[in-house]
Protein backbone atom coordinates (compact mmCIF):
# COMPACT_ATOMS: atom_id res chain seq x y z
CA UNK A 1 0.00 0.00 0.00
CA UNK A 2 1.15 3.42 -1.04
CA UNK A 3 1.04 6.46 1.56
CA UNK A 4 1.26 10.39 -0.20
CA UNK A 5 1.48 13.50 2.72
CA UNK A 6 0.54 15.94 -0.28
CA UNK A 7 0.76 19.33 1.45
CA UNK A 8 -1.77 21.40 -0.98
CA UNK A 9 -4.74 20.88 -2.88
CA UNK A 10 -3.62 20.58 -5.87
CA UNK A 11 -0.98 18.08 -5.03
CA UNK A 12 -3.64 15.99 -3.76
CA UNK A 13 -5.95 15.83 -6.62
CA UNK A 14 -3.18 15.25 -8.78
CA UNK A 15 -1.83 12.05 -6.52
CA UNK A 16 -5.86 11.10 -7.06
CA UNK A 17 -6.32 11.27 -10.27
CA UNK A 18 -3.06 8.86 -11.13
CA UNK A 19 -2.73 6.63 -8.10
CA UNK A 20 -5.35 4.47 -7.22
CA UNK A 21 -5.78 5.87 -3.97
CA UNK A 22 -7.97 6.93 -1.02
CA UNK A 23 -8.40 10.02 1.16
CA UNK A 24 -7.77 9.77 4.53
CA UNK A 25 -9.06 12.33 7.17
CA UNK A 26 -9.36 11.78 10.82
CA UNK A 27 -9.20 7.69 10.01
CA UNK A 28 -11.30 7.40 13.02
CA UNK A 29 -13.82 5.41 10.60
CA UNK A 30 -10.93 4.72 7.61
CA UNK A 31 -8.79 3.31 10.10
CA UNK A 32 -11.15 0.46 11.82
CA UNK A 33 -12.81 -0.02 8.09
CA UNK A 34 -8.87 -1.23 7.02
CA UNK A 35 -8.88 -3.53 10.41
CA UNK A 36 -11.79 -5.31 9.72
CA UNK A 37 -11.16 -6.09 6.18
CA UNK A 38 -14.21 -3.87 5.04
CA UNK A 39 -12.14 -1.48 2.93
CA UNK A 40 -8.37 -2.31 1.47
CA UNK A 41 -7.09 0.78 0.05
CA UNK A 42 -4.29 0.10 -2.66
CA UNK A 43 -2.92 3.75 -1.73
CA UNK A 44 -4.12 6.26 0.53
CA UNK A 45 -3.85 10.23 0.46
CA UNK A 46 -3.25 11.70 3.68
CA UNK A 47 -5.13 15.15 4.04
CA UNK A 48 -3.58 16.05 7.44
CA UNK A 49 -1.07 18.06 6.06
CA UNK A 50 -3.20 20.50 3.85
CA UNK A 51 -3.93 23.10 6.51
CA UNK A 52 -6.23 25.09 4.28
CA UNK A 53 -8.74 22.59 4.20
CA UNK A 54 -9.14 23.29 8.03
CA UNK A 55 -10.17 27.10 7.36
CA UNK A 56 -13.74 28.38 9.12
CA UNK A 57 -14.11 31.55 7.62
CA UNK A 58 -17.16 33.76 6.29
CA UNK A 59 -16.58 34.69 2.57
CA UNK A 60 -19.16 36.40 0.30
CA UNK A 61 -22.42 35.43 2.79
CA UNK A 62 -21.58 31.92 3.38
CA UNK A 63 -20.22 30.61 6.40
CA UNK A 64 -17.25 28.36 4.50
CA UNK A 65 -15.83 25.06 6.68
CA UNK A 66 -12.90 23.27 5.25
CA UNK A 67 -13.78 19.52 5.31
CA UNK A 68 -10.36 18.82 7.31
CA UNK A 69 -12.20 20.76 10.66
CA UNK A 70 -12.44 18.77 13.02
CA UNK A 71 -15.42 18.35 15.48
CA UNK A 72 -13.62 19.99 18.38
CA UNK A 73 -12.76 22.79 15.65
CA UNK A 74 -16.08 23.21 15.18
CA UNK A 75 -17.53 22.73 18.76
CA UNK A 76 -15.25 25.83 19.69
CA UNK A 77 -15.55 28.53 16.95
CA UNK A 78 -17.83 31.02 17.52
CA UNK A 79 -18.76 31.55 13.80
CA UNK A 80 -19.97 28.22 13.75
CA UNK A 81 -21.77 29.13 17.37
CA UNK A 82 -23.38 32.32 16.42
CA UNK A 83 -24.25 31.01 12.28
CA UNK A 84 -24.70 27.31 12.41
CA UNK A 85 -26.03 26.55 15.74
CA UNK A 86 -27.44 23.28 14.74
CA UNK A 87 -24.34 22.47 13.77
CA UNK A 88 -22.47 23.64 16.79
CA UNK A 89 -24.93 21.78 19.04
CA UNK A 90 -24.19 18.68 17.37
CA UNK A 91 -20.18 18.74 17.51
CA UNK A 92 -20.87 18.95 21.19
CA UNK A 93 -22.26 15.56 21.64
CA UNK A 94 -20.47 13.74 18.52
CA UNK A 95 -18.43 10.79 19.86
CA UNK A 96 -16.17 11.69 22.59
CA UNK A 97 -13.30 14.37 23.36
CA UNK A 98 -10.92 11.96 21.83
CA UNK A 99 -12.98 11.36 18.35
CA UNK A 100 -14.03 15.44 18.48
CA UNK A 101 -10.48 15.91 18.47
CA UNK A 102 -9.32 13.77 15.22
CA UNK A 103 -13.17 13.52 13.17
CA UNK A 104 -13.59 15.97 10.54
CA UNK A 105 -16.60 16.97 9.11
CA UNK A 106 -15.77 16.18 5.58
CA UNK A 107 -14.97 12.46 6.79
CA UNK A 108 -18.65 12.11 7.98
CA UNK A 109 -20.10 12.71 5.14
CA UNK A 110 -17.06 10.46 3.26
CA UNK A 111 -18.55 7.72 5.33
CA UNK A 112 -21.92 9.09 5.48
CA UNK A 113 -23.21 6.31 8.06
CA UNK A 114 -26.98 6.63 8.52
CA UNK A 115 -26.52 8.19 11.32
CA UNK A 116 -23.94 11.16 11.24
CA UNK A 117 -24.41 13.57 13.30
CA UNK A 118 -23.07 16.40 10.82
CA UNK A 119 -25.20 16.18 8.28
CA UNK A 120 -28.80 16.38 9.64
CA UNK A 121 -27.97 19.89 10.48
CA UNK A 122 -26.31 20.55 7.29
CA UNK A 123 -29.48 20.08 5.46
CA UNK A 124 -31.22 22.16 7.57
CA UNK A 125 -29.36 25.04 7.40
CA UNK A 126 -29.22 24.80 3.66
CA UNK A 127 -25.47 23.81 3.21
CA UNK A 128 -24.03 23.02 -0.23
CA UNK A 129 -20.75 20.88 -0.46
CA UNK A 130 -17.58 21.99 -2.63
CA UNK A 131 -16.18 19.04 -4.56
CA UNK A 132 -13.14 19.21 -6.54
CA UNK A 133 -11.65 16.86 -8.70
CA UNK A 134 -8.30 17.09 -11.08
CA UNK A 135 -10.78 17.99 -13.86
CA UNK A 136 -14.07 18.91 -12.39
CA UNK A 137 -14.98 21.81 -9.84
CA UNK A 138 -18.32 21.53 -8.34
CA UNK A 139 -21.18 23.16 -5.52
CA UNK A 140 -23.56 20.77 -4.90
CA UNK A 141 -26.38 21.23 -2.76
CA UNK A 142 -25.88 18.68 0.31
CA UNK A 143 -29.23 17.26 -0.57
CA UNK A 144 -28.64 16.69 -3.99
CA UNK A 145 -25.41 14.74 -3.31
CA UNK A 146 -27.43 12.72 -0.83
CA UNK A 147 -28.86 11.49 -3.84
CA UNK A 148 -25.89 10.05 -5.91
CA UNK A 149 -24.76 6.29 -5.63
CA UNK A 150 -22.04 6.71 -5.22
CA UNK A 151 -21.82 9.30 -3.30
CA UNK A 152 -18.14 10.66 -4.54
CA UNK A 153 -16.06 9.47 -7.69
CA UNK A 154 -13.05 7.86 -5.79
CA UNK A 155 -10.95 11.07 -7.21
CA UNK A 156 -13.39 13.18 -6.06
CA UNK A 157 -11.93 15.56 -3.07
CA UNK A 158 -14.65 17.02 -0.51
CA UNK A 159 -13.08 20.54 -0.50
CA UNK A 160 -15.64 22.26 2.27
CA UNK A 161 -19.13 22.88 3.25
CA UNK A 162 -20.83 26.40 2.55
CA UNK A 163 -23.31 27.74 4.29
CA UNK A 164 -25.90 30.49 3.26
CA UNK A 165 -25.91 33.71 6.75
CA UNK A 166 -29.75 33.81 6.58
CA UNK A 167 -30.13 34.52 10.65
CA UNK A 168 -31.92 31.22 10.83
CA UNK A 169 -32.74 29.76 14.12
CA UNK A 170 -31.45 25.89 14.38
CA UNK A 171 -31.68 23.62 16.93
CA UNK A 172 -30.60 19.69 17.18
CA UNK A 173 -31.07 16.62 18.93
CA UNK A 174 -30.30 13.03 19.01
CA UNK A 175 -30.54 9.97 21.46
CA UNK A 176 -28.45 6.84 21.19
CA UNK A 177 -24.50 7.03 21.12
CA UNK A 178 -22.73 5.07 17.66
CA UNK A 179 -22.56 1.92 18.96
CA UNK A 180 -26.11 1.73 20.78
CA UNK A 181 -27.69 -0.61 18.57
CA UNK A 182 -29.47 1.21 15.36
CA UNK A 183 -33.08 0.58 16.83
CA UNK A 184 -31.86 3.49 19.47
CA UNK A 185 -30.43 5.96 17.45
CA UNK A 186 -32.13 8.95 15.95
CA UNK A 187 -31.60 12.12 15.13
CA UNK A 188 -33.12 15.92 13.80
CA UNK A 189 -32.40 18.81 12.89
CA UNK A 190 -34.69 22.29 12.37
CA UNK A 191 -34.17 25.57 10.70
CA UNK A 192 -36.25 28.55 10.20
CA UNK A 193 -36.28 32.05 9.94
CA UNK A 194 -38.68 33.73 11.94
CA UNK A 195 -40.84 36.89 10.99
CA UNK A 196 -42.98 38.64 13.23
CA UNK A 197 -44.70 35.70 14.57
CA UNK A 198 -44.68 33.65 11.86
CA UNK A 199 -41.92 30.76 11.08
CA UNK A 200 -40.81 30.78 7.25
CA UNK A 201 -38.80 28.38 5.07
CA UNK A 202 -38.49 25.18 8.11
CA UNK A 203 -36.68 22.82 7.02
CA UNK A 204 -36.79 19.44 9.20
CA UNK A 205 -33.47 16.91 8.76
CA UNK A 206 -33.54 13.33 10.09
CA UNK A 207 -30.89 10.81 10.71
CA UNK A 208 -30.76 7.21 11.35
CA UNK A 209 -34.16 6.70 9.79
CA UNK A 210 -33.18 5.61 6.13
CA UNK A 211 -30.32 4.69 4.38
CA UNK A 212 -29.10 8.15 4.64
CA UNK A 213 -30.17 11.29 6.62
CA UNK A 214 -32.82 13.16 4.25
CA UNK A 215 -34.96 16.59 3.79
CA UNK A 216 -38.65 16.56 5.25
CA UNK A 217 -40.43 17.76 1.88
CA UNK A 218 -43.91 17.44 3.42
CA UNK A 219 -42.53 19.08 7.05
CA UNK A 220 -41.75 21.56 5.37
CA UNK A 221 -45.27 22.72 4.17
CA UNK A 222 -47.15 21.53 6.87
CA UNK A 223 -45.01 23.89 9.18
CA UNK A 224 -43.61 27.24 7.06
CA UNK A 225 -45.82 29.83 7.36
CA UNK A 226 -47.41 29.84 10.09
CA UNK A 227 -47.66 31.52 13.95
CA UNK A 228 -45.50 29.09 16.37
CA UNK A 229 -47.45 28.15 18.94
CA UNK A 230 -48.34 24.57 20.85
CA UNK A 231 -50.93 23.93 17.75
CA UNK A 232 -47.72 24.60 15.58
CA UNK A 233 -45.58 21.98 17.74
CA UNK A 234 -48.59 19.40 17.93
CA UNK A 235 -49.03 19.06 14.00
CA UNK A 236 -44.86 19.15 13.79
CA UNK A 237 -44.90 16.09 16.14
CA UNK A 238 -47.63 14.33 14.17
CA UNK A 239 -46.30 14.86 10.82
CA UNK A 240 -43.15 14.00 11.59
CA UNK A 241 -44.32 10.48 13.31
CA UNK A 242 -45.94 10.25 10.13
CA UNK A 243 -42.77 10.06 7.97
CA UNK A 244 -40.48 8.07 10.34
CA UNK A 245 -43.91 5.63 10.12
CA UNK A 246 -43.70 5.97 6.34
CA UNK A 247 -39.67 5.73 6.06
CA UNK A 248 -39.46 2.55 8.47
CA UNK A 249 -42.35 0.67 7.16
CA UNK A 250 -41.69 -2.76 9.13
CA UNK A 251 -38.57 -2.75 10.34
CA UNK A 252 -38.24 -4.21 13.54
CA UNK A 253 -36.95 -0.12 14.68
CA UNK A 254 -40.16 0.97 13.43
CA UNK A 255 -42.71 1.33 16.23
CA UNK A 256 -39.32 2.64 18.98
CA UNK A 257 -39.11 5.03 16.47
CA UNK A 258 -41.71 6.29 15.93
CA UNK A 259 -42.40 6.97 19.11
CA UNK A 260 -38.79 8.21 20.01
CA UNK A 261 -39.11 10.73 17.74
CA UNK A 262 -41.88 12.98 18.94
CA UNK A 263 -39.42 14.08 21.89
CA UNK A 264 -36.43 14.48 19.81
CA UNK A 265 -38.14 16.47 17.17
CA UNK A 266 -38.76 18.71 20.53
CA UNK A 267 -36.15 18.70 22.25
CA UNK A 268 -34.35 19.73 18.69
CA UNK A 269 -37.12 23.17 18.82
CA UNK A 270 -35.84 23.71 22.47
CA UNK A 271 -33.38 26.55 21.34
CA UNK A 272 -35.83 27.63 19.46
CA UNK A 273 -39.13 28.09 21.29
CA UNK A 274 -38.60 29.16 25.20
CA UNK A 275 -41.63 29.35 27.53
CA UNK A 276 -42.20 33.16 26.57
CA UNK A 277 -42.66 32.06 22.77
CA UNK A 278 -39.61 32.43 20.09
CA UNK A 279 -36.39 33.14 21.23
CA UNK A 280 -35.03 36.59 20.04
CA UNK B 1 7.81 1.34 4.43
CA UNK B 2 7.64 5.37 4.94
CA UNK B 3 10.35 7.44 6.79
CA UNK B 4 8.02 9.57 9.40
CA UNK B 5 9.31 12.03 12.06
CA UNK B 6 8.13 12.83 15.41
CA UNK B 7 8.73 13.79 18.92
CA UNK B 8 7.86 11.03 21.86
CA UNK B 9 8.06 12.69 25.23
CA UNK B 10 10.06 15.41 24.57
CA UNK B 11 12.53 13.17 22.34
CA UNK B 12 13.04 13.33 18.69
CA UNK B 13 12.93 9.94 16.79
CA UNK B 14 13.03 8.77 12.66
CA UNK B 15 11.19 5.66 11.90
CA UNK B 16 10.18 3.49 9.35
CA UNK B 17 6.71 2.51 9.60
CA UNK B 18 4.47 0.47 7.56
CA UNK B 19 1.58 2.97 6.10
CA UNK B 20 -1.08 0.95 8.01
CA UNK B 21 0.70 0.79 11.18
CA UNK B 22 -1.16 2.47 13.99
CA UNK B 23 0.74 4.99 15.93
CA UNK B 24 -0.66 2.48 19.51
CA UNK B 25 1.92 -0.27 17.16
CA UNK B 26 4.84 2.10 16.72
CA UNK B 27 5.05 3.38 20.34
CA UNK B 28 4.55 -0.01 21.48
CA UNK B 29 6.11 -2.32 19.64
CA UNK B 30 8.96 0.17 18.11
CA UNK B 31 9.53 2.29 20.76
CA UNK B 32 9.05 0.07 24.04
CA UNK B 33 6.37 2.50 25.07
CA UNK B 34 4.08 -0.05 26.75
CA UNK B 35 2.10 2.34 28.84
CA UNK B 36 -0.12 3.06 26.42
CA UNK B 37 -2.88 0.20 26.62
CA UNK B 38 -5.06 -1.06 24.06
CA UNK B 39 -8.33 -1.84 25.29
CA UNK B 40 -11.08 -2.42 22.64
CA UNK B 41 -8.92 -1.21 19.58
CA UNK B 42 -12.29 0.75 18.50
CA UNK B 43 -12.43 4.23 19.58
CA UNK B 44 -14.69 3.40 22.69
CA UNK B 45 -12.57 3.29 25.84
CA UNK B 46 -9.65 5.40 25.82
CA UNK B 47 -7.04 3.10 27.12
CA UNK B 48 -4.93 3.97 24.05
CA UNK B 49 -5.63 7.58 24.92
CA UNK B 50 -2.09 10.17 23.74
CA UNK B 51 -1.39 13.81 23.32
CA UNK B 52 -0.75 14.52 20.11
CA UNK B 53 0.05 18.43 19.38
CA UNK B 54 -1.69 19.02 22.57
CA UNK B 55 -4.65 17.19 22.03
CA UNK B 56 -6.23 14.21 23.30
CA UNK B 57 -6.83 11.44 20.49
CA UNK B 58 -7.03 7.31 20.71
CA UNK B 59 -3.87 5.88 19.26
CA UNK B 60 -5.82 3.41 18.33
CA UNK B 61 -7.46 4.86 15.54
CA UNK B 62 -4.34 7.15 13.90
CA UNK B 63 -1.51 5.29 11.68
CA UNK B 64 1.86 6.31 12.77
CA UNK B 65 2.36 8.17 9.61
CA UNK B 66 -0.39 10.32 10.18
CA UNK B 67 1.13 11.35 13.32
CA UNK B 68 4.60 12.52 11.08
CA UNK B 69 5.98 15.58 12.28
CA UNK B 70 3.83 16.22 15.43
CA UNK B 71 5.02 16.33 19.21
CA UNK B 72 3.35 13.62 21.61
CA UNK B 73 3.11 12.82 25.05
CA UNK B 74 2.46 9.21 26.43
CA UNK B 75 1.86 8.41 30.06
CA UNK B 76 5.67 7.72 30.16
CA UNK B 77 6.31 11.62 29.46
CA UNK B 78 3.89 12.77 32.57
CA UNK B 79 5.94 11.73 35.74
CA UNK B 80 7.13 8.24 37.68
CA UNK B 81 7.44 6.87 40.87
CA UNK B 82 9.79 9.33 42.28
CA UNK B 83 8.11 12.50 40.36
CA UNK B 84 4.81 11.81 40.10
CA UNK B 85 2.10 14.30 38.28
CA UNK B 86 -0.43 15.77 40.70
CA UNK B 87 -2.84 14.26 38.60
CA UNK B 88 -0.93 10.63 39.35
CA UNK B 89 -0.58 11.69 43.25
CA UNK B 90 -4.44 12.12 43.47
CA UNK B 91 -5.67 9.28 41.67
CA UNK B 92 -3.29 6.97 43.77
CA UNK B 93 -4.76 9.33 46.94
CA UNK B 94 -7.80 8.94 46.44
CA UNK B 95 -7.68 5.30 45.54
CA UNK B 96 -8.67 6.20 41.89
CA UNK B 97 -6.82 3.33 40.72
CA UNK B 98 -7.85 -0.51 40.56
CA UNK B 99 -6.58 -2.61 37.96
CA UNK B 100 -4.65 0.19 36.39
CA UNK B 101 -5.81 -0.60 32.58
CA UNK B 102 -7.61 2.55 31.94
CA UNK B 103 -4.97 4.75 34.41
CA UNK B 104 -2.89 5.81 31.99
CA UNK B 105 -5.24 6.76 29.41
CA UNK B 106 -7.30 8.58 32.61
CA UNK B 107 -4.41 10.56 33.40
CA UNK B 108 -3.63 11.85 30.43
CA UNK B 109 -6.63 13.50 29.77
CA UNK B 110 -6.75 14.92 32.89
CA UNK B 111 -3.63 16.46 32.18
CA UNK B 112 -4.58 17.75 29.21
CA UNK B 113 -7.38 19.34 30.58
CA UNK B 114 -5.30 20.97 33.41
CA UNK B 115 -2.82 22.28 30.42
CA UNK B 116 -5.69 23.89 28.89
CA UNK B 117 -7.28 25.05 32.13
CA UNK B 118 -5.90 25.43 35.76
CA UNK B 119 -9.52 25.54 37.43
CA UNK B 120 -11.90 23.46 35.38
CA UNK B 121 -15.76 23.21 36.94
CA UNK B 122 -17.53 19.96 37.27
CA UNK B 123 -18.97 19.49 34.18
CA UNK B 124 -15.31 20.46 32.50
CA UNK B 125 -13.82 17.20 34.14
CA UNK B 126 -16.88 15.30 33.01
CA UNK B 127 -17.16 16.19 29.68
CA UNK B 128 -12.82 16.25 29.17
CA UNK B 129 -13.20 12.61 31.14
CA UNK B 130 -15.87 11.32 29.16
CA UNK B 131 -13.59 9.15 26.12
CA UNK B 132 -12.04 6.91 29.42
CA UNK B 133 -14.02 3.59 30.10
CA UNK B 134 -12.98 1.95 33.91
CA UNK B 135 -14.37 -1.47 34.27
CA UNK B 136 -13.19 -1.48 38.27
CA UNK B 137 -13.29 1.75 39.57
CA UNK B 138 -16.90 3.75 40.12
CA UNK B 139 -16.00 7.10 38.04
CA UNK B 140 -16.73 9.06 41.20
CA UNK B 141 -13.20 8.30 42.49
CA UNK B 142 -11.73 9.40 39.12
CA UNK B 143 -13.55 12.49 38.84
CA UNK B 144 -13.30 13.65 42.45
CA UNK B 145 -9.13 12.55 41.71
CA UNK B 146 -9.35 15.13 38.95
CA UNK B 147 -10.64 17.82 41.57
CA UNK B 148 -8.21 17.35 43.74
CA UNK B 149 -4.95 17.55 41.30
CA UNK B 150 -6.81 20.99 39.76
CA UNK B 151 -6.86 22.19 43.35
CA UNK B 152 -3.77 21.69 44.07
CA UNK B 153 -2.70 22.83 40.54
CA UNK B 154 -4.13 26.05 41.33
CA UNK B 155 -2.52 26.70 44.89
C1 LIG C 1 -15.83 5.54 19.13
C2 LIG C 1 -16.45 6.26 17.98
C3 LIG C 1 -17.55 7.09 18.20
C4 LIG C 1 -18.14 7.77 17.13
N1 LIG C 1 -19.22 8.55 17.40
C5 LIG C 1 -19.83 9.20 16.37
C6 LIG C 1 -20.97 10.03 16.61
O1 LIG C 1 -21.42 10.22 17.76
N2 LIG C 1 -21.54 10.64 15.54
C7 LIG C 1 -21.07 10.48 14.26
O2 LIG C 1 -21.61 11.06 13.33
N3 LIG C 1 -19.99 9.70 14.01
C8 LIG C 1 -19.37 9.05 15.03
N4 LIG C 1 -18.29 8.25 14.76
C9 LIG C 1 -17.88 8.03 13.37
C10 LIG C 1 -16.75 8.91 12.84
O3 LIG C 1 -15.98 9.44 13.88
C11 LIG C 1 -17.29 10.06 11.98
O4 LIG C 1 -17.99 9.55 10.87
C12 LIG C 1 -16.20 11.02 11.51
O5 LIG C 1 -16.78 12.25 11.13
C13 LIG C 1 -15.33 10.52 10.38
O6 LIG C 1 -14.36 11.51 10.08
P1 LIG C 1 -12.80 11.17 9.88
O7 LIG C 1 -12.13 12.46 9.66
O8 LIG C 1 -12.29 10.34 10.98
O9 LIG C 1 -12.90 10.35 8.53
P2 LIG C 1 -11.99 9.18 7.91
O10 LIG C 1 -12.16 7.95 8.70
O11 LIG C 1 -10.62 9.67 7.68
O12 LIG C 1 -12.72 9.03 6.49
C14 LIG C 1 -14.04 8.54 6.38
C15 LIG C 1 -14.40 8.35 4.90
O13 LIG C 1 -14.52 9.60 4.24
C16 LIG C 1 -13.61 9.70 3.15
N5 LIG C 1 -13.10 11.08 3.19
C17 LIG C 1 -12.61 11.72 4.28
N6 LIG C 1 -12.29 13.00 3.98
C18 LIG C 1 -12.58 13.17 2.67
C19 LIG C 1 -12.47 14.27 1.77
N7 LIG C 1 -12.02 15.49 2.18
N8 LIG C 1 -12.83 14.10 0.48
C20 LIG C 1 -13.30 12.89 0.04
N9 LIG C 1 -13.44 11.81 0.85
C21 LIG C 1 -13.08 11.95 2.15
C22 LIG C 1 -12.54 8.66 3.41
O14 LIG C 1 -11.96 8.18 2.22
C23 LIG C 1 -13.35 7.58 4.11
O15 LIG C 1 -14.03 6.80 3.19
C24 LIG C 1 -17.64 7.61 15.82
C25 LIG C 1 -16.51 6.81 15.61
C26 LIG C 1 -15.92 6.13 16.65
C27 LIG C 1 -14.72 5.27 16.40
S1 LIG D 1 -8.08 0.85 22.67
FE1 LIG D 1 -8.22 2.72 21.66
S2 LIG D 1 -10.07 3.47 22.40
FE2 LIG D 1 -10.07 1.48 23.23
S1 LIG E 1 -9.02 0.58 37.24
FE1 LIG E 1 -9.46 -1.22 36.12
S2 LIG E 1 -10.32 -0.40 34.30
FE2 LIG E 1 -10.13 1.33 35.53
Amino acid sequence: MKYFQPHSVEDALEIAQTAEATFLAGGTDLVLHMRTGKVQPSGIIDLGKVSVLREIKITDGFLNIGSMATFADLGKSELVLRNAYALWQACQTMGSPQIRNQATLGGNLGNCSPAADGLPPLLALGAEVHLMSAEKEEIVPLATLLGRTPLLGQETLIRGFCIPLKELKSGFAKLGRRRALAIARLSVAVALEVNENKVENVRVALGAVGRRAFLSESLSQVLSGQELNQEWLEKGVLEVQRIVREALGTRASAPYKRVAVSGVFREALESIITEGGIQA
Amino acid sequence: MIEINLVVNEKPYTLNVEPSERLIDALRNRLGLLGTKEGCGEGECGACTVIMDGKTVNSCLVLAAQANGSVITTIEGVGNRRSPHPVQKAFVEVGAVQCGFCTPGMVLSAKNLLDRNLKPSETEIGIAMSGNLCRCTGYDKILRAVKIAAEEGAK
